[in-house]
Formats: structure tokens, C-alpha cells, sequence
């Protein structure tokens, strides 16, 4: 499904929304290029999930957690060369059922991940601030969910597009 | 000291065998557990750390978070204290204390992401053998490999209680320990360490090593869009 924002507040509040559908045990990948607001949506995402501590870029220390009505682990791998750097940092673990786990550049790393995950991802668009996001729901939890979160996110459809029915 | 599992096990012996032992269960709190323990284990057995000969450490397979913690509060301990260590795979651990059978024992720890370590073995008198290497595997996989053995098992550790329904469904043969052998048992670490130390059979801490399973020569496919470390922010 095809959603678009026009300013980093707006991807947040997007995030904000989508936060509202997720579970522990919740794997989102973040997909899209440097500066297209990956960080930005998990920002909104913590917001949602109830953290008060400021959600920053995890890419230096490449995992980051955080405390909230639902935990937050946010992982980048953006800083990898190789897969066997995830297991040396406990991957396994980091994916955890009483958690939700953001991973930025995650689409890079399917193999290790959950084959039951949300992807998102965002493009730039038209416009210095303009972002097409797009989202595409895997594993049965997340079809069961997808009418509920098409309509959540609804605000930023673009107009003409009448939703993905799973 | 073992915390391969979501237990850290601390236990203290002496030439008479074991002093002391804890273990706590409540997972995820290795960091924040292990440290304590070991203080209150030396001083209500009135031992200065000074006292110790050796650091006997379970180095896994097991869970990543918690075997860094063993691994490396050993590691600086033995380093600070100029003392050996003594590894001693945490599976073992689980296989050890169940080994007044005259099944085939395997032990099974979970993995998580729907994964199990596990390892084969036989007993032998005094104690146990392995009959294969430590591995990682899916919870059916090694079912189906264990049926394949046609032996007698002996199923103990904590991916057993993870998939047990499982287990009881491929293995109607089996025996099932039950839950109080399911962690690594910090007497059974005196046991072995103790001998293996009697014959000298130690490393220096550098040299010590945490069993990791999970192996991969992968690179991430990185395109253009990442042109090596060069290009990150």
C-alpha cells in the first residue's frame, strides 16, 4: 500500500500510528536509502510504543534499547560487512518476544530475520521533504492485521490508491 | 560460573568437593546477577577471592547475552587473581547429573528463533561421554535425528521444555528429566573442573573461548547504495 508523506513530523506521526498496531515480539524492517527517514519513523514508532527517551540513530552502536509500554529494540546494520558480525552481537537474542524490534536496512538481512515481520519502505519523492512509504505485511500475524493497519495509516494514503487486500 | 542459559549458576568447591552453590532463574539478568552471587558465595563460605586455585567457567553452546557475561567476569577474574581456568561446556553441565541411567542422554538448551543446542551422550562409569559434536539445530530436525539412533534417550535441558509437546510426539520412547535438571548445574562444574584441574587440564584465560554455533562467511549485499565504511555517515 502506497502512503506518502511531506515532512520528517509527518513520517514520525506516521510512525505514531503504526505504533499503535504493534505487538511484543514485533519484527519492522525499515528500508530506504540515507536521509529518507528511517530514523525518523522509529522515532515515532517509540513515541507510540510509550518512550519517553529520545529515540536517536542507532548506527554507531548499531543496537540501541529502550523502556516503554512495549519495549523498543532499534538495530541498524548499516555499519556491517558481514552476517557473522549480527550472531557475534547476539542477534538471536536481540530478536525477543516481549520486545518490538525495529531494523533499519533489515531488508538486507532476511535470512536471519523472522519470516513473519512487517517491511517498510520509504522512498524520496518529489518535493525536498516528500517521502513515498510503502509497506508490505508477511506471516499470518501480520495479514490478520493488515485491514486495521491499511486503515490506521490511511491518513497518508495517496489518493487513488485504494489499499493492498491480503 | 555458567550462564550459557537464561540461569547464572555460581558454585565454589573445594578439594572435598562441593561448598557451595546458587542459581537464579529469572533470566535476562545475568549482568546485573553474577557479580553479587559470587561475592555473597565466598563470603558466607568465609573464602577471600584470594583463596581460589582456579576459575571453572561453562562456556556454552548457549545463549549469546548471558555466556559474555560468564565468560568474560571469569576471564577477568582469573586474569586479576593469576589463576587458570577451567572451560567446561555448558552442555555437559545438563547431561552430567542425569547420568545414573542406562539411557542415551541428550541435552537440549534452546537457542531461541526456533533453534536448539544440543549434544549426544553415553554414560560411562563416574560420569558421561559425548558421542558427537555440539550443534545447533531445529527442535524437528533433531528429533528426527534422535529417533534415527534408534537408542534408548534420555531428553534433559530447557529446549525440551520449549518444544516438549514435540519431543513427546516424535520420541513416544523417550524419557523426559524433569524441569529441575533443565539449566547447567553449577555442582556438576565442580565435578568436572575439579578433576580437570587435578590433571592440570587448563588454559590460561586468554585463551579462553565461548562456544558460538552459529557460524556464517555471508557478506551483507551491500549495492551501491553503501560504498563500503567510507561512505557511512
Amino acid at each position: 500500500m502506497s502512503l506518502r508523506t511531506q515532512s520528517v513530523e509527518e513520517t514520525r506521526d506516521l510512525g505514531e500510528a503504526l505504533a499503535a498496531l504493534l505487538w511484543p515480539g514485533d519484527v519492522v524492517v525499515l528500508a530506504g536509502d540515507l536521509g529518507t527517514g528511517k530514523t525518523a519513523l522509529a522515532q515515532g514508532i517509540g513515541r507510540g510504543l510509550g518512550i519517553a527517551e529520545a529515540i536517536v540513530s542507532p548506527s554507531f552502536v548499531i543496537v540501541r534499547e529502550y523502556a516503554g509500554r512495549i519495549s523498543l529494540v532499534h538495530v541498524d546494520v548499516y555499519r556491517l560487512d558481514f552476517v557473522q558480525e549480527l550472531h557475534d552481537l547476539g542477534f538471536e537474542e536481540v530478536l525477543d518476544e516481549e520486545r518490538v524490534t525495529l531494523i533499519e536496512w533489515g531488508d538486507r538481512v532476511t535470512g536471519l530475520l523472522p519470516e513473519e515481520r512487517l517491511e517498510v519502505t520509504l522512498r524520496a519523492a518529489e518535493g525536498p521533504a516528500t517521502r513515498d512509504i510503502e509497506w508490505v505485511a508477511l506471516g499470518p500475524a501480520w495479514l490478520e492485521r493488515s485491514d486495521a493497519l491499511a486503515k490506521a495509516l490511511s491518513p497518508w494514503a495517496l489518493p487513488g490508491d485504494g489499499g493492498r487486500s491480503c | 560460573m555458567d550462564t550459557a542459559t537464561p540461569q547464572v549458576g555460581v558454585a565454589l568447591g573445594s578439594e572435598h568437593g562441593l561448598v557451595a552453590q546458587i542459581r537464579l532463574a529469572q533470566g535476562r539478568r545475568h549482568a546485573e546477577q553474577l557479580a553479587p552471587a559470587i561475592e555473597y558465595l565466598l563470603r558466607e563460605a568465609q573464602a577471600q577471592p584470594s583463596d581460589l586455585a582456579a576459575i571453572a567457567v561453562g562456556v556454552g553452546p548457549g545463549l549469546f547475552t548471558g555466556l559474555r557475561v560468564g565468560v568474560t567476569t571469569a576471564k577477568v577474574m582469573a586474569q586479576a587473581l593469576e589463576i587458570p581456568v577451567v572451560p567446561v561446556p555448558s552442555l555437559d553441565l545438563v547431561a552430567y547429573p542425569v547420568r545414573f541411567t542406562a539411557r542415551v542422554i541428550a541435552a537440549v538448551c534452546d537457542a531461541r528463533r526456533g533453534e536448539v543446542f544440543y549434544s549426544v551422550y553415553r554414560t560411562v562409569p563416574g560420569g558421561v561421554q559425548r558421542a558427537g559434536e555440539y550443534r545447533v539445530g531445529a527442535p524437528g530436525e533433531v528429533a528426527a535425528e534422535l529417533v534415527a539412533t534408534g537408542e534408548d534417550l534420555l531428553l534433559v535441558g530447557d529446549g525440551i521444555s520449549a518444544h516438549r509437546q514435540m519431543f513427546e510426539d516424535e520420541l513416544d520412547r523417550a524419557e523426559f528429566a524433569s524441569t529441575s535438571f533443565a539449566y547447567p548445574s553449577p555442582s556438576a562444574l565442580v565435578e568436572l573442573a575439579c578433576s580437570r584441574y587435578r590433571r592440570e587440564d587448563f588454559v590460561r584465560a586468554s585463551e579462553v573461548q565461548p562456544l558460538y554455533l552459529r557460524k556464517s562467511d555471508a557478506e551483507i549485499a551491500w549495492g551501491p547504495d553503501r560504498a563500503g565504511h567510507e561512505g557511512a555517515p
